[in-house]
């Protein structure tokens, strides 16, 4: 079993379907970008390690499907989530106003511990396209609504903010971890032989 | 993800089984092949009428019902006075089933009365489970070439593989895909907790996949229990907080994977209680309880070697260390006399070697075999606790899972291997070093019996819930012939326990030896004979074995119960 020092972060992705959350995955974690489509059914998972500041991070990124109807995991997959990497297609307006159904989703499904300050990350990807059609502007005031939730920028396909987005996830993700770190529990105290009457019936034979 | 379900399907059969772990076994092309052998080989065995030999009144007996009557007043073993929770061998497992289908509670011994007071406090698990059978079977007989290929059917493949990933290096690795039995265990959000094998960090997809394909059938109202495919299984334990999965491709049944991995699970009980693993998972889901629980995998590690070998978890029973009446009082007595006035002691006990010396317990409490197994499997895998005296925090989830006993545990002397372990809510110093006496080895072979053609043999004592057997002799004298046998014991364990069909005696006649299981209400027999030996030789060895055990009983079984 790891040492304290280790640290594995639980990273969903979440969007609507062709907005590049596989081919985002894949260029962080193996720096390589496919045209094709092919959709993701069910989830995919990859593994990658990043350095924190002084601190060896081994990230563990849920790639989900988009599609509804290959979204079949199940509530259980959502939970225990460290942070939650929204994305959106800057050229499509729908798959941003789909952000907030995705987020809310997110919330009721993971039901983290304290909702308002669950780090979210968003990604406008695919901002090598032409026709773009969601502004700047226009996602930095989403992400301001929402609690200042960090806001980039995206190209899988020629690696933009790319890397820096994830290192922005693991580090909010991290920080929230430390900070519960801090309280420590101390197990339970045992109680039982005192109480007499408790032991009178305590022959399981 | 996709990639992996897809290759589990090819193999052959895939599962998920709700009510009858058996249901799985007869899907099973190999195992049908296997069962369908012994049941014929065992209903022929019966209507021979081995039976009316070994003196069972009728064949036809129903299940509790005392078989043998001649041999009944003189069963070896029994006693009256018990020490130890007496259980069958498959009680964890009945009880897993039991919980995870009624979306019942943990608590499987009724009258602990810690639990009583802590009730509110026992965990909660396990989804409701409401709708029909979740079950799936896809058959595929194309691609039954030879286990390699269906190892590999096994691995995420193709497109998964081409990506770059740290979990790459295991998946691709022969040697780690060819162990006999992984267990798992993580987080229910899929954070990895312990591997058996290679280091749990370096396979985060994995754990991944686990939590994903658990998730997927409780979303459906269902639990996943195993998934077949070829000679391998997939067991699934999941018991809130934790996950723990079992992938075997040995001999062992579902039902004793299942009891295996709960054993796991009480072991990680044992370290942290089950109210504190609720309640850190409850305030956070996606804790790390490698945080919590390092230094343990020493002692899951010494667990899984211990479950793949001794028959003592097997049969759910305690081996004691065969040992003179008078010896045997001398140190109960001891232990009585230096014990009895330290306050809340509840358990003061002396072990050498897994096996148990003495156990004097507090009046009302019994010791459960599985709890004993873990404080074993604490003093096997902890060579610090040789060189001083230790005070430690023990959980022992039979009696008590939500709370800590302190024990004490020494060794008597340095070159004695006993060692002296008490139980107590209270800290509190205090010396036996007196009682480093007669205490010495004396294992039996089974020479001593005098059948020559037995070989070796398990016998539990099911009222007391001990276990006796000789040392291994050729030709179990190689680890390897050990391993053997000892899956051929799963086997007849298997046999007898089979849930759909419960045999009360098993004659099984094979290549390299003659296997025989007997079940009555007092005692479960497991011998391993000459492969030609007779039926009519059989019995006779069989007979005198448990004369023989009974003239010994009192060496053998600790009959008595002393208390404080």
């Amino acid at each position: 079993m790891a040492s304290r020092k280790k640290i594995l972060l639980k990273v969903i992705i979440l969007g609507d379907s062709g907005v590049g959350k596989t081919s985002l995955m894949n260029q962080f974690v193996n720096k390589k970008f496919s045209n094709q489509y092919k959709a993701t059914i069910g989830a995919d998972f990859l593994t990658k390690e990043v350095m924190v500041d002084d601190r060896l991070v081994t990230m563990q990124i849920w790639d989900t499907a988009g599609q509804e109807r290959f979204q079949s995991l199940g509530v259980a997959f959502y939970r225990g989530a460290d942070c939650c990497v929204l994305c959106y297609d800057v050229t499509s307006p729908n798959s941003f106003k789909s952000l907030d159904s995705w987020r809310d989703e997110f919330l009721i499904q993971a039901s983290p511990r304290d909702p308002d300050h669950f780090p979210f990350v968003v990604l406008g990807n695919k901002i090598d396209l032409e026709n773009r059609a969601v502004s700047t502007k226009r996602a930095q005031q989403w992400c301001h609504s929402k609690n200042e939730v960090p806001y980039f920028e995206t190209s899988a396909k020629e690696a933009i903010n790319v890397e820096l987005a994830f290192q922005t996830i693991a580090r909010n993700a991290l920080a929230q971890e430390s900070e519960v770190e801090l309280y420590n529990e101390f197990p339970d105290q045992i109680k039982l032989t005192n109480d007499n009457k408790a032991k009178q019936d305590a022959c399981s034979c | 993800m996709r990639d992996i379900l897809n290759q589990l399907q090819h193999g052959a059969i895939m599962c998920w089984v709700r009510f009858r772990l058996l249901e799985v076994l007869e899907n099973s092309g190999t195992q049908e092949a296997f069962w369908s052998l012994t049941q014929t080989l065992t209903r022929s065995m019966m209507a021979d009428g081995v039976e009316d030999h070994l003196g069972v009144s009728s064949p036809k007996v129903t299940p509790g019902e005392a078989v043998g009557d001649e041999l009944k007043d003189d069963t070896p073993g029994v006693s009256g006075e018990v020490m130890l929770v007496n259980t069958d061998s498959f009680e964890e497992c009945h009880h897993e089933l039991d919980t995870q289908f009624s979306g019942g509670e943990d608590g499987p011994v009724p009258n602990s009365p810690i639990r009583k007071v802590q009730q509110e406090q026992i965990l909660t698990q396990e989804n409701e489970l409401v709708g029909g059978m979740g079950k799936v079977a896809v058959t595929e007989d194309e691609d039954k070439t030879d286990s390699e290929d269906r190892l590999q059917e096994l691995v995420p493949s193709a497109a998964y593989v081409e990506e770059e990933n740290l979990d790459e290096e295991y998946l691709q690795n022969p040697e780690w895909i060819r162990k006999e039995k992984h267990v798992f265990i993580l987080s229910e959000s899929g954070k990895p907790i312990y591997t058996r094998y290679g280091k749990e960090d370096r396979l985060v997809t994995l754990f991944g996949l686990m939590q994903a394909l658990v998730s997927f059938v409780a979303d459906s109202d269902d639990v996943i229990r195993c998934i077949v495919a070829g000679d391998h299984k997939f067991v699934f334990l999941v018991k809130s907080p934790l996950i723990l999965v079992a992938v075997s491709h040995s001999v062992a049944s579902i039902a004793q994977l299942l009891m295996q991995l709960t054993y796991v699970q009480n072991q990680i009980v044992s370290v942290l209680t089950a109210s504190a693993l609720t309640r850190m998972f409850e305030k956070r889901r996606n804790y790390d309880f490698r945080h919590l629980l390092g230094g343990t995998d020493r002692l899951l590690d010494n667990l899984l070697n211990m479950l793949d070998s001794h028959p003592s978890f097997l049969l759910g029973a305690i081996q004691c260390l065969p040992l003179a009446t008078s010896v045997r009082d001398t140190i109960t007595q001891t232990i009585i006399q230096y014990c009895s006035k330290i306050k809340n002691l509840v358990f003061g006990l002396i072990i050498c070697q897994n096996q148990l010396i003495s156990l004097v317990r507090m009046k009302k409490f019994l010791l459960h075999p599985a709890d004993l197994h873990l404080l074993f499997n604490l003093v096997n895998a902890t060579e610090s606790l040789k060189t001083s005296e230790n005070w430690m925090p023990i959980c022992l989830p039979k009696f008590d899972p939500n709370g800590y006993l302190y024990g004490h545990v020494s060794y008597l002397a340095d070159d004695c291997e006993a060692c002296l372990l008490l139980l107590s809510r209270l800290r509190r110093h205090h010396c036996l070093e007196g009682i480093n006496t007669a205490i010495r080895t004396s294992f039996y072979t089974v020479k001593a019996i005098g059948a020559p053609e037995l070989r070796h043999f398990l016998y539990k004592s099911k009222t007391t819930a001990q276990f006796t057997c000789p040392e291994y002799t050729a030709p179990y004298h190689t680890e390897a012939e050990q391993r053997r046998l000892f899956g051929l014991y799963q086997l007849l364990h298997h046999r007898v326990h089979s849930v759909s069909r419960p045999l009360k005696m098993v004659y099984m006649v094979m290549d390299t030896q003659t296997l025989l299981g007997w079940v009555t209400r007092e005692f479960e027999l497991y011998a391993a004979l000459e492969p030609l030996v007779t039926k009519h030789n059989a019995i006779i060895y069989v007979n005198k074995l448990l004369r023989w055990i009974k003239s010994d009983e009192n060496k053998l079984f600790i009959l008595n119960s002393p208390t404080f």
